[in-house]
This record gives structure tokens, sequence and C-alpha cells, in this order.
């Protein structure tokens, strides 16, 4: 799915199909697998203001889809006219949902633990990790900008404390959230079932990086292959050998 | 979804593990570019990705900083690789610090063990969604079964979050393509480190294994009681919680229940226990052949199953350490029943088991249980009757007007005490037990190389399923039960009417130790418990089990017979009982088959229930039973001892040898139909 696509309808009436709650759905999960990836870079040598700054970005519009998201499917599912099949169409969307939420709720938590200890204004120590650049554009997919700002300003011990709070407010919102969604919808979950994975796409058969690290492997299994590669120098010697004779013999005869 | 709010006394919370923030301040001060551990690059096929070090550098770098040597700061290296604070980048499956060049590199925050927040499933199955789809389905044999069988095992979070595990697996794949091709790399390895530490292959010891949960939370300020400082004369207080009381009210009462025992009594039993256990304890001594969980070679297990023949010496050592070793030993108490039937005294071992049984048996069972067991062992007149003195006869038949389940506990508890002060020292003289002594093996210690270690480690295989344990296990059962005791001196004589007549007959087990396995059983084969078992399944079962192994009486008998005839010496009464017993196999082997015929099971099925004021009205009959075989019951049952009885048979044996060989079946026949009769 190309970049472009990412822009998300915010708007929405009781009477759109269930399309439109799906890309809604779709694209919170999207922005919520581009925070993981952002998140996993706090901390690490290329953690920088930039870093926490598109963090909280990702963070906010990550909050407006849900609510609109909540919004719309709790509207749909508290309605008793609803077909069957929609209904558990539907039910579905709403576990994918709830999990995406609880996926979000657990990496804002870790993110406040780690900020709070890998303080920027502090100078605190950063792990080298063997990440070279920065993150930016995982950030702009994310929030589908075409460009963003390089650098925002050095952090200062104040800024950082708004954060947090900041931080923290917004995920006591997203409990606030769950708690809401439990109680205003009853979906059984058990009784969702999963489909098989819907859609293959082609942008993940990634073999690069794969045989990056195959590579790395290889050289691992030398071990394994001492027997393997025993039995075929045992071939190869025995083939010389006849070989031989048989040159022998031409020149005998 | 979590579940929040709940009140009770589980333990849901993780421990301290105060290690990890200590481990974390120490991997910080590796980062220092001027003190820290000195980085290079790392040269895949294209690309060269930063910050990667050798684990020698560590090694010495650990070793500068905390002043050790270098084995210790090769272990402290391990740890911390172990926890997964670094990461080894070439055999990433074996978390080990290796002092040499090979390549080890941080792992980020992120991925760092954390106490607040458990590892879970559900990212793990977003990570082997994620692998399924890059590798098309070659995951490891593991990580396949987490995913195939995942309705199962995580059965409350996989199964409907699987979906959204691909779907995000995609995104997150889909997310990851945004960042340059060695920041990927970076990303990948870092996960399937993470991975690697907090799911790790079965059969690997993980850093991360805590134990059981706790009770209280360990990130939760304790609250502190109400006091006066003394100095400001102010009072500092905390809200007293509801956890508060609650932890108090658990202190309380396990205080109260705790045993309070003079030090000297307490440290002279613990001396005493350490000398006597030293020896057999796998931890403090080698065991021989070699311990199974350090070589991997189980022939320890093979050699030390509950049912084998011969025992190791260790084990029989046990055996003499005190009764109740000898007791809850499977092979130990096989033995013990063995000489109590030479000394015919086995309804002792047998009421012992079958209160066992009740104790511990099915609740729906237990009312006709504890009637059967009075019938065969308290009552007057009773088959097996065992001694027990008055007023515990008292309490126990007091008792069993209500039963339950420890209603027999009080006269368990007296034959459990005669047989300790009394069989078990004659046990331990005896020519039983010297035999067992003589011919226990004691095995060489395994020297094994560390090539050979690893050759076991490899073939280690799963052992027996539960399920097979646990079938072989009734099937012994059911073949000691079939294969009766031999103390019923009376013959023929059930007060209750059962459907497995075998129970009861003198079906003798063989003598001669080659059988001995067959009427083994792991848990307590009381043949009440076989006979009792109403239920269709357990019939069926025995019938299926009867039928194959009734076919080896007569040859069991045969084999027995012609032992018997050999082995036993002079003594006249004991000739005179073999004679006996010859007599009752002869007559019961075809009454074996006699009462598997499902119409003996109906008649006798309904009178098996009976209450216990119907007793009176079943003396009478087994009077006429017994002067049937002319066998004197009128003895008060506190006069009764055995060989009184066998002097009676003696002089009836040669009029009852010709009466009862011609009259196999019939009197057997009789009988039950005088019981259901009556």
């Amino acid at each position: 799915m190309p970049l472009s696509n990412n822009k998300v309808a915010d708007d929405g009436s009781s009477a759109e199909p269930l399309q439109d709650e799906k890309a809604m759905v779709d694209s919170l999960i999207k922005v919520v697998a581009c925070y993981r990836h952002l998140a996993s870079c706090v901390g690490g040598c290329t953690d920088s203001s930039s870093l926490r700054r598109d963090l909280g970005k990702t963070r906010e519009r990550a909050q407006t889809l849900a609510l609109s998201c909540r919004k719309h499917l709790t509207t749909r599912l508290r309605d008793k006219t609803l077909p069957d099949a929609e209904r558990k169409e539907t039910e579905r969307l709403w576990v994918s949902f709830s999990s995406c939420l609880e996926l979000l709720h657990a990496d804002m938590s870790k993110v406040l633990s780690m900020v709070k200890h890998f303080s920027l204004a502090n100078n605190s120590a950063m792990v080298q990790t063997g990440v070279q650049e920065g993150s930016a554009e995982v950030a702009a997919r994310a929030l589908s900008l075409p460009d963003l700002q390089k650098d925002a300003g050095p952090q200062t011990s104040s800024l950082e404390g708004q954060e947090q709070s900041h931080l923290e407010q917004e995920i006591e919102q997203v409990d606030r959230t769950l708690d809401d969604m439990e109680s205003k919808v009853n979906v059984l979950r058990w009784t969702v079932e999963a489909l098989g994975p819907q859609y293959t796409d082609p942008e993940s058969t990634d073999s690069a990086s794969l045989t990056l690290l195959s590579v790395d492997e290889e050289t691992t299994q030398q071990i394994c292959g001492r027997s393997q590669m025993f039995a075929a120098m045992l071939l190869c010697s025995v083939a010389i050998f006849a070989l031989v004779l048989s040159v022998c013999v031409v020149f005998l005869v | 979804m979590t579940i929040r709010n709940v009140r009770d006394h589980g333990q849901r919370f993780r421990p301290r593990m105060a290690c990890l923030k200590k481990v974390e301040s120490v991997v910080l001060e590796m980062q220092d570019p001027k003190t820290g551990v000195k980085s290079q690059n790392q040269r895949l096929v294209i690309t060269t990705i930063p910050h990667a070090v050798t684990g020698e550098d560590i090694v010495a770098w650990i070793a500068n900083r905390f002043k050790t040597n270098t084995l210790e700061a090769r272990a402290v290296g391990t740890m911390m690789v172990a926890f997964g604070y670094i990461y080894p980048l070439q055999d990433h499956k074996r978390l080990i610090l290796k002092p040499d060049t090979s390549l080890y590199r941080f792992q980020t925050p992120y991925f760092w063990p954390a106490q607040q927040w458990p590892v879970e499933d559900t990212d793990y199955a977003i990570y082997l969604a994620k692998r399924n789809i890059r590798k098309k389905g070659m995951l490891e044999l593991y990580e396949q079964a987490t995913r195939g069988t995942s309705a199962s095992q995580h059965a409350l979070v996989l199964p409907y979050r699987l979906e959204y595990a691909w779907s995000t697996s995609l995104y997150i794949d889909a997310a990851g393509k945004e960042r340059k091709k060695p920041d990927r790399v970076v990303f990948e390895c870092q996960e399937r480190a993470y991975w690697v530490v907090h799911r790790p292959p079965p059969g690997t010891v993980s850093a991360m294994d805590y134990g059981t949960d706790r009770m209280v939370d360990p990130n939760m300020e304790e609250v502190k009681v109400y006091f006066i400082s003394k100095h400001s004369n102010q009072m500092a207080l905390k809200k007293k919680t509801s956890d508060y009381y609650r932890r108090i009210i658990m202190f309380t009462q396990q205080c109260i229940m705790r045993p309070r025992v003079k030090s000297s009594v307490s440290i002279g039993a613990l001396v005493k226990y350490s000398t006597t256990y030293k020896e057999h304890d796998p931890f403090l001594h080698s065991s021989l052949p070699s311990n199974p969980w350090l070589t991997d070679d189980v022939t320890y297990w093979a050699l030390n199953l509950p049912n084998v023949e011969t025992p190791t010496k260790m084990r029989v050592e046990r055996w003499t350490f005190s009764f109740g070793e000898l007791l809850t030993d499977p092979r130990g108490r096989a033995d013990f029943r063995l000489f109590l039937k030479k000394e015919f005294s086995g309804e002792n071992l047998a009421f012992w088991e079958a209160c066992e049984d009740l104790k511990w048996g099915a609740a729906e069972t237990m009312k006709e249980k504890a009637q059967q067991i009075y019938k065969t062992f308290l009552a007057r007149g009773a088959p097996r009757w065992i001694n027990i003195d008055g007023k515990t006869m008292e309490i126990t038949v007091k008792g069993l007007s209500h039963p339950h389940r420890y209603v027999l506990d009080a006269a368990q508890t007296h034959i459990y005490m005669l047989m300790k002060k009394d069989s078990y020292g004659r046990y331990l003289k005896s020519p039983v037990f010297k035999d067992t002594q003589k011919k226990a093996i004691a095995p060489e210690a395994h020297r094994f190389s560390d090539a050979q270690l690893e050759q076991n480690a490899k073939r280690r295989r799963p052992s027996l399923s539960p399920i097979i344990l646990r079938q072989q296990e009734e099937e012994q059962k059911a073949k000691l039960a079939a294969s009766g005791p031999v103390d019923i001196t009376q013959l023929c004589r059930f007060t209750a009417p059962v459907p497995h007549l075998a129970v009861y007959t003198g079906i003798c087990e063989a003598t001669s130790p080659g059988l001995m396995t067959l009427p083994n059983s792991a848990a307590c084969p009381s043949p009440i418990s076989v006979a009792i078992d109403s239920t269709p399944a357990s019939e069926r079962r025995f019938d299926g089990n009867g039928g194959p192994s009734s076919s080896h009486f007569p040859s069991i008998a045969e084999v027995s017979i012609s032992e018997e005839e050999n082995q036993l010496p002079a003594p006249k009464s004991r000739m005179s009982l073999s004679l006996t017993r010859l007599l009752r196999r002869g007559c019961n082997a075809p009454s074996v088959f006699a009462s598997l015929s499902p119409k003996c099971a109906v008649t006798t099925g309904g009178g098996k229930v009976q209450p216990l004021g119907v007793e009176p009205l079943a003396q009478p009959q087994p009077r006429r039973i017994a002067n049937f075989f002319q066998i004197k019951v009128d003895i008060p049952p506190e006069c009764r001892i055995y060989p009184i009885d066998s002097e009676d048979e003696e002089d009836d044996s040669p009029d009852t040898a010709r009466g009862t060989v011609k009259e196999i079946i019939c009197p057997w026949e009789t009988i039950t139909k005088q019981d259901g009769a009556g």
C-alpha cells in the first residue's frame, strides 16, 4: 500500500459502509506499528529530540484515530438492527481494534519508563545499538505527511517534564477508553473467529535482508556441515581415483 | 482484555528482580565513549553495521571494572547475555559469552527485560506471524507448536488475537520498510534476540525463570502503620487499605498455625535426618549410575521404576530407614506384602491399603468402599479380620453409620503402628528381605566424555505420556486384584457378594520371584477398589483383563502348585494349607469364569451395597456356608488366630479334598444363589 493512501477520512456517519471502518482500523494498526518502530529507537544511539517529537505526533494521531474508531464501532454495535453477518464483521473489527489499543497502551507505558530513564536534557548515556539513521521516514509514513522538519531545538528538562506528564495523561486516556469500551459494548472475544491472513502483501517478501541474516547464520553452521563436507570430500577422492585409474588404463592400452 | 480489580489471595505478581536494574547500570557504563567497551564494525555481505563488540573485549572490560579474574568476568558477561542486554551476532541461539573474537551488540532499551511488564503472548504471536510470512513456513519446531496449537496452549490469548497478530505483523513489516537496509537488519536481530531470551526453546535454561508468582506487588508502596515520632511529636500516617488488613490477617493465621518445638529437639531431628539421607540426596551426592539431569542418560530412571524387579542397593537401603519409606516405595511395599503373605498376616497391609484408597479415592464410591472394608476386615466373622482393640473398633463402627473419607483413620493408624512395631522389625530380619538385599544391584558410575555428553543431549527423547502410564497402572491394579490375596482361610466367605469373585478366592499369587511383576501395582492395589468399582466401564475393563488373565490362572496355578510342593518344608500345617489352597484354586479357577458371566453380576450386583443395619441378617448365612465347608466359624473374634483354623482344616482336609474336587462349580454357585436370594 503506497504512502499516499494513508489519508483517512475522519468524519463519518452511521450509514457508511463497513469498508470505511475497516480502513480506519487498518490505519490505526499501521500507526501503532510505526509507533512501535519509533519506540524501539528510544534510548539508542539515534535517540534525539526529533525522535521524541515524532513519537509524540504519532501518538496523537493514534489517539484521534482510536477515538473516531471507537465512536463508530460503538454506534454500530449498539445498533440492534444490524444483520448477523455484518455484526460478525464488526465484532471482528472490534476485537482487532481493542487488541491494537492494548498494544498501544503497552508501548506507551514502555516509552514512558524509558524516557524517564534516558533523559535527553541531562545527557545520559545512550546505548549503542547499531542503528544509524533516524526514523524520520517511519514517522512520515505514520503521519502521512510528505516531509518533516529535520530538527527541533534542544530539549530542556522542563520541556521533558512537560512531555512526560503529557504522556502520562495520554496513557490514562487510553486506559479510560479501554474501560469504556468494555462497559459499553459486550463483545465475547472467544466467540470471534479469526480468519487467516487475508492478503499476502508482496512487499513483505523481503529476501534481501533475509540473505544478510542468513549469511550470518551460515557461518555458524560450519560444525553441522562438517560431516557433510567429509562425505563430499570422500566422494570427490573416489571420483579422482577412478579418473586416475581410467587414465592409466588408457595409457597402458 | 486484562482483568483488573480482583480481590482474592491469588498470586499474580512477578517477583522483584532487583538484578535487572543493576545490570542496566553496568550496561550504561559500558556505553561511555572514553571508558566504555571499544566497538567495531560488523561486516555483512553488502553493508557494515557499527557498534559490534567482541566477547574478549567485554570480558576484559568487566574484569577491569570490577577488579576480578577472567573466569568471574566471563560468568558476569554470560549473565548479561542470558538476560538479553547483550546479544550474540553469530550463533544467536546460545546465550553465552564466548571470550574470543565473536561479535556481540547491545540490545535497545525497548527490548530490555522489565519486571513490571510480563512478556505478552500477543507480541510473540505477531513475531511468529511475521517470521512465518518471511520464511514461508520454515519456523522452528517449538515455534510451530506454539503457533499451531496456540488455541490449546495459550487458550485465552492467541485464538482471538490471531487475526490481529497477522494483520499487525504485516503492518510492522511494512513500516519497517521505510528504514534503511542496515537498520532493518539490526531491528530484526534485536527482535530475534529478544524472543530467544523470553521464549527459549524447550529444554534450555532461561535466565528469566522466576518460579511461582508472588502474592504482593513489589512495585506497590508498603503501607506503614500509624506511629508517633518521638522527636518531632508528629503523627506520621498512611492510609490502611483493605490490602494491608488482608496481609495482617494472613500473617497472624500462619503464626497461629506454626508448630512450636524446642530448638534442641528440632535441630537434633534435622541432624539425624541429614546424616541418614546424606548419601541419597542427588544434590549432595552423585547418584548412580549418573544423574539424568546432568548427563541426559536415563539409566537411573529405568533402574528405579516403581515396579522394577530388582531394585538398586540405594533403594533397598532406604527401606531400612523407616517404615514409612518402605510403604511409600511401591517396590518396597510389594516386598513387604510378600513377607506378610508368608507370615499370614497380609490382611493388615491390605486393610491399610484399603483405607488409603478410601481416603484418596473418588467421592462417589466412598460409602460403598467403607461398607466393603467393614465387611471384609472389621465385621465379626469377616474373611480378613484384623486385630484392633475394642475402643478403636467402637469408634470406627460408630463412625461408619455416617461414613466419610476419614472414618477409618483411627483403625488405620492402629494397624499402621502394629505393622511398624511388629512386622517391620521381623521383615528386616526375614529371609525375604535378605534375599532382596542380596539381589539388589549396585550400578557402576558412568564416566562420559564431553563428546558423549553432547551426543546424549541430542538423543534426548520425551518420556511416556502420563495417559499411558495411568493405563499401565490400572492394568497392574486389575492383575493384582485378580490374583487375590492368600490369607483368606475361610473359603468362599464373602459377606457381601460381588461380581468380581476372583478377589476373594484363594487364587494364590505365584511364589516364584520371576512372576513378582504380575501382582505388583504402582498405586494402592486394593482388591476392594476393583471389586467395588460398580461403573460399567471398569467392569468391562476387568472382564477384558480377566479374560486373558484368567486363562493364565490354571497355568500359574499349576506352576505354583509344583513349586509349592517342592519348596514348602515339612511343617504339617503348611502342607495342609497348601493342599487346601490347591483345592481352592481348583475350585475357583472355574469360578472365575462363572463370576465373569454377566448373569452372576446381575444377581450379585443388587446385594453389593448393604447398609450397616443389614449386618445382623447377613451373619447367619456365612455360618451356614462355613458349615458347608466344615470350617468352624463360631469363634469369638478376639480369639481368632489362624493356626487354629489351619488345624481345623487339617482335620477336615481329606474329606474336603474328596468332597470339593467332585463338586467344583456347584458350591460356589449355590452360594451365589443363596446370597442372591437372601
